[in-house]
């Protein structure tokens, strides 16, 4: 039987930079992942912060990777704004010095991209130590064996695809819904509260159009936070981050408040699409196809639809390499146009051939690539106390890592700085051969304890939060109630704020949390603000969002026979939520018979509804289809939810 | 479990002797190959009369050859084997070696060129690759071949080969693994009986042998020591193939010191008689193209689906 000294269970952010620090180490170690390729599974929103402390050490993603100025990230954020949203109002403030805040860099990033890198930079340094990365992998399973004197317990792990290995110590970088977890009983699962659901599409735009748009520079990119009636109510909000030559838009709402009043994500995230601001953001020149008439003889029909495709492919590839100044002097340079003009009349060419021969139509509209979906721990309710059990280390969202207060959002430098931590913890169990709870657990624990993420996890960062109001001082308090408008006035005195500062200093964080993270903060305020002072703005076009079919229908999901989700009680009211909260509408509602079930005849009876004449409590139960499931994990609380086998599920191309 | 080991007295050649260890040498494995049509849509092309034109079609290496290929790549991995690839054919047929270098990673690359040997039968080109594997300069232990190819050719070659070389064979394998001390090769072959059912037969045979992979063959690596041995080595014959010529020995006639009455056309007992098409019989099923741009098609549809659900013709 083969043994390693580590294995990392996930091949995210996370579990690579592990692998690679392991490697560095000179630790032998082992990275299972059961996406193929590595990545193919990840998402993020997102952005990649590094950070620096004045009074401790983060390790960041530039020290774990020393050529990461080579890494495929999108582009550096380098303004950063909140907006409050009414209807078409929209009210916009500069939170751009509270995103430097301790801030070296922040990149936006693809994460299934950026992963793929990461894996192979850390597989060509484990490599170098007999190590490496196995991809197409599900661990099912881990046994445990007593090991001796000092409690060492090694394990056993049992996978779908391989024979049984040993391990002396385990890494879990398994994520939001780590199993790694739940086998060892380190923790249960994160209860809807400690849990955000976010949902993201992709957007494609040309690389110049983006400059322009956003106004921004070729490297440069701005982070855009949107918060008000877009969330119907709930308690989370919408974000639109600049990628290269795409667009990041999307919504993070705490999933206990879909719970409460459940609603479909997507229909959510196509509400927000429509909204001007967005759509203004998101436009672009669409070409449409004609219809091919039917009553063309069968070849004349296929040459028309071959020769058409063709040519958009052309248009395609031409549009943005015209509209992106890289993609223009590169082809310029490889020789495949004498200049900048000769792409243009290209260009000019193929859409008049487009319209002419083929009767193109060009009309506004948005370009989605890929439709996502992922829990997120909320660090400040989901950070697991003991990030240890047995051998085992947690880090990352497996360990409910996550730091987010207000406007702050950061999740992969955590896991990063996790990854680093948790490798230093087994070099020195492997130097004493070691690798029990209280040697190697208790240290790891020692270590993240140390970290600066740790206590912005644990505790609001005030200092964070005055540069977050200061960045208020400009709103004008004058449109405001009275209520408001003393609130607002106190907060934009220096004095006042200090004094608040003292005050909040005193409350504890459950308080204050309350105050944050109440419906007021989230929906109410942020209306309130773009009712008042809000601008007026106008849809340039309007777009039509896709269907969760269309998006469904695109994504690229290999199916298993094999259904990894079980539903425990269908006629849970958790899992009825799921057919409004499942972000691929994987869950249907099904009758079953009438008036059988006590639960039905009780909500009968509060709506009023018994004994009217035809009217009958209806006896529904739910069922699963798991051929579209995305392994957000948004159902696992109530289902027996494992990550599909090896090589099957879901393939990210952006994430 | 069948042994088959009676083979070779039938044939009349002397078994080498068994050895326990192999005397510090690795498993030796030659792997062999065919330049194949790619067929392809959009690089195969046809005559008027409906033959292949083979002036016009993209040649690649054959599928089935490929098969072979990862069956050489197990051996490297899960055995270290010194593993050759070769070929009998024209110049151009190194891109079929640079291929299959791609997928085992292989070692050394031969390619049997001359033009004595064209027009060569399946038994003619079985003599040219028995010589070859004699002087590949090393006592090769296991060779793989394909099932077939896909350009006419009737699956005799890899047991043609076996035979002259006087290898066991063991045709329709599926998986093997070789237990290197013992010197035995143990092989799952997929037995189709026709009109009854298909069995999967568990058979042992003691090295030199030639194993002919069966299209459903699936490399199985088990092991996480077998997977990062894997990813080295496909990294490892990415560096290979970017200077494939290197590796590369192409032989004449002469080099291989064949029997000239034995190859080529000379060497090619087999008659092509005629070829003839088999006429495609006509679909037995009524169907009806219908659109799905409208809902009243998609509504006709729908109901034509809830009909037979229904019961209803």
């Amino acid at each position: 039987m083969d043994v390693f000294d580590a294995v990392i269970v996930g091949g995210g952010s996370a579990g690579l930079a592990a692998l690679m620090e392991l490697s560095k180490l000179g630790i032998q170690a082992v990275l299972l992942e059961s996406g193929k390729p590595v990545g193919s599974k990840n998402v993020t929103g997102g952005i990649l912060y590094s950070k620096s402390y004045p009074d401790g050490k983060v390790y960041n993603v530039e020290d774990i990777y020393p050529d990461f100025a080579d890494a495929p990230v999108e582009r550096r954020i380098t303004r950063y704004y909140l907006n409050a949203l009414s209807g078409s109002k929209v009210y916009t403030i500069d939170l751009t010095e509270a995103h430097n805040y301790r801030t070296n860099f922040a990149y936006s990033v693809l994460m299934a991209r950026l992963n793929r890198w990461f894996a192979e930079r850390a597989g060509e340094e484990a490599a170098k130590v007999g190590g490496g990365i196995v991809d197409g992998v599900h661990v099912r399973d881990i046994v445990w064996m007593d090991d001796g004197a000092r409690g060492s317990r090694s394990s056993i792990i049992v996978t779908d695809e391989l024979e049984e290995f040993g391990a002396r110590a385990i890494i879990a970088a398994d994520g939001v819904n780590s199993e790694v977890a739940l086998i060892s009983g380190a923790r249960s699962k994160f209860k809807p509260e400690a849990l955000y659901q976010g949902v993201k599409c992709i957007v494609r735009l040309p690389e110049d159009v983006i400059d322009e748009r956003f106004d921004v520079d070729g490297d440069e990119g701005v982070a855009h936070l949107f918060a008000g009636d877009i969330s119907r109510g709930h308690n989370g909000g919408g974000f639109l981050y600049t990628n290269r030559d795409t667009l990041s838009v999307g919504l993070v709402y705490h999933l206990d408040s879909l719970l409460k009043s459940p609603i479909e994500p997507y229909q959510l995230l196509n509400e927000f699409l429509t909204i001007p601001v967005i759509t203004n953001s998101i436009v672009d020149e669409v070409p449409v196809p004609r219809e091919v008439d039917r009553n063309l003889p069968r070849e004349e029909q296929l040459r028309i639809r071959f020769g058409l495709s063709r040519l958009l492919k052309q248009y395609e590839e031409l549009r943005y390499t015209y509209y992106s100044k890289r993609a223009r002097l590169n082809a310029i340079r490889q020789g495949l146009y004498s200049s900048e003009e000769e792409i243009k009349a290209r260009l000019d060419d193929v859409r008049s051939r487009l319209e002419k021969e083929y009767g193109v139509q060009f009309t506004n509209d948005y370009v989605e690539l890929e439709y996502a979906c992922k829990l997120v721990p909320d660090g400040k309710r989901a950070m697991m106390d003991k990030p240890y059990r047995h051998n085992i280390l947690f880090i990352g969202d497996a360990a409910g890592k996550g730091i987010f207060v207000g406007t702050r959002i950061e999740g992969i430098n955590i896991g990063i700085d996790d990854a680093a931590r948790a490798a230093r913890a087994v070099a020195r169990a492997k130097e004493m051969n070691n690798f029990s709870e209280d040697y190697m657990g208790r240290y790891y624990a020692h270590l993240v304890e140390e970290s600066p993420y740790t206590d912005d996890i644990r505790r609001i960062d005030f200092e964070y939060m005055k540069i977050f109001v200061k960045a208020s001082r400009n709103i004008p308090t004058e449109p405001f109630p009275l209520f408001l408008r003393l609130a607002f006035m106190l907060i934009q005195k220096t004095t006042v704020q200090e004094l608040a500062a003292k005050i909040a200093r005193m409350m504890d964080q459950s308080t204050l949390l309350k105050i944050i993270e109440s419906n007021d903060a989230y929906v109410r305020i942020p209306m309130e603000v773009a009712e008042r002072i809000g601008i007026e703005v106008k849809p340039v076009a309007a777009i039509r969002p896709l269907s969760i079919d269309e998006r469904v229908a695109r994504m690229r999901i290999r199916e298993d026979e094999v259904p990894h989700i079980r539903i425990r009680d269908a006629r849970s009211r958790f899992i009825k939520a799921m057919v409004h909260l499942c972000p691929t509408k994987c869950y249907m509602m099904e009758v079953v018979g009438e008036g059988a079930g006590r639960g039905e005849g009780v909500r009968a009876k509060e709506e009023g509804k018994e004994g009217e004449k035809g009217v009958k409590a209806v006896v529904s139960s739910v069922i699963l289809q798991h051929e579209g499931c995305i392994e957000c994990g948004t159902c696992s609380l109530e289902t027996e939810w494992r990550h599909t086998r090896g090589e099957k599920g879901v393939v990210y191309e952006y994430g | 479990m069948h042994v088959i080991d009676n083979c070779k007295q039938r044939l009349k050649v002397s078994v080498p002797a068994p050895l326990i260890d192999m005397n510090g040498d690795t498993l030796n494995v030659a792997v062999m190959v065919k330049l194949e049509p790619d067929l392809s849509e959009g690089n195969v092309s046809y005559n008027p009369d409906g033959t292949l034109n083979r002036s016009q079609t993209k040649n690649i290496l054959g599928p089935h050859s490929a098969i072979a290929c990862r069956a050489g790549m197990y051996a490297k991995v899960c055995y270290d084997a010194w593993v050759a690839v070769c070929s009998m054919g024209p110049p151009t047929a190194e891109i079929a070696l640079r291929d299959a270098m791609g997928i085992c990673c292989a070692d050394e690359l031969h390619l049997y060129s001359d033009r004595i040997f064209a027009g060569a039968d399946t038994l003619a080109t079985a003599e040219t690759i028995k010589h070859g594997i004699m002087r590949m300069g090393r006592r090769i232990d296991l060779v793989f071949s394909g099932h077939r190819a896909v350009d006419g050719e009737t699956g005799q070659t890899g047991p043609q080969t076996a035979w002259k070389l006087g290898f066991n064979f063991i045709g329709n394998v599926v998986d093997y693994s070789v237990d290197v001390s013992r010197r035995m090769v143990r092989a799952r072959r997929r037995v189709d009986l026709p009109g009854l059912y298909t069995v999967l037969e568990d058979v042992e045979c003691p090295l030199p042998a030639l194993i002919a992979l069966d299209p459903g063959y699936r490399d199985n690596y088990r092991r996480v020591s077998e997977r990062l041995m894997y990813a080295r080595l496909e990294k490892e014959a990415r560096r290979r193939v970017a200077d494939y010529k290197n590796h590369l020995k192409v032989w004449s006639a002469k080099d291989l010191g064949v029997d000239l009455r034995y190859v080529g056309l000379a060497g090619s007992p087999t008659i092509v008689y005629k070829v003839e098409k088999i006429p495609k019989a006509k679909a037995s099923r009524r169907a009806r193209v219908v659109g799905s741009s409208s809902v009243e098609e998609l509504r006709e549809v729908g109901n034509l689906i809830l009909n037979i659900a229904l019961g209803e013709k």
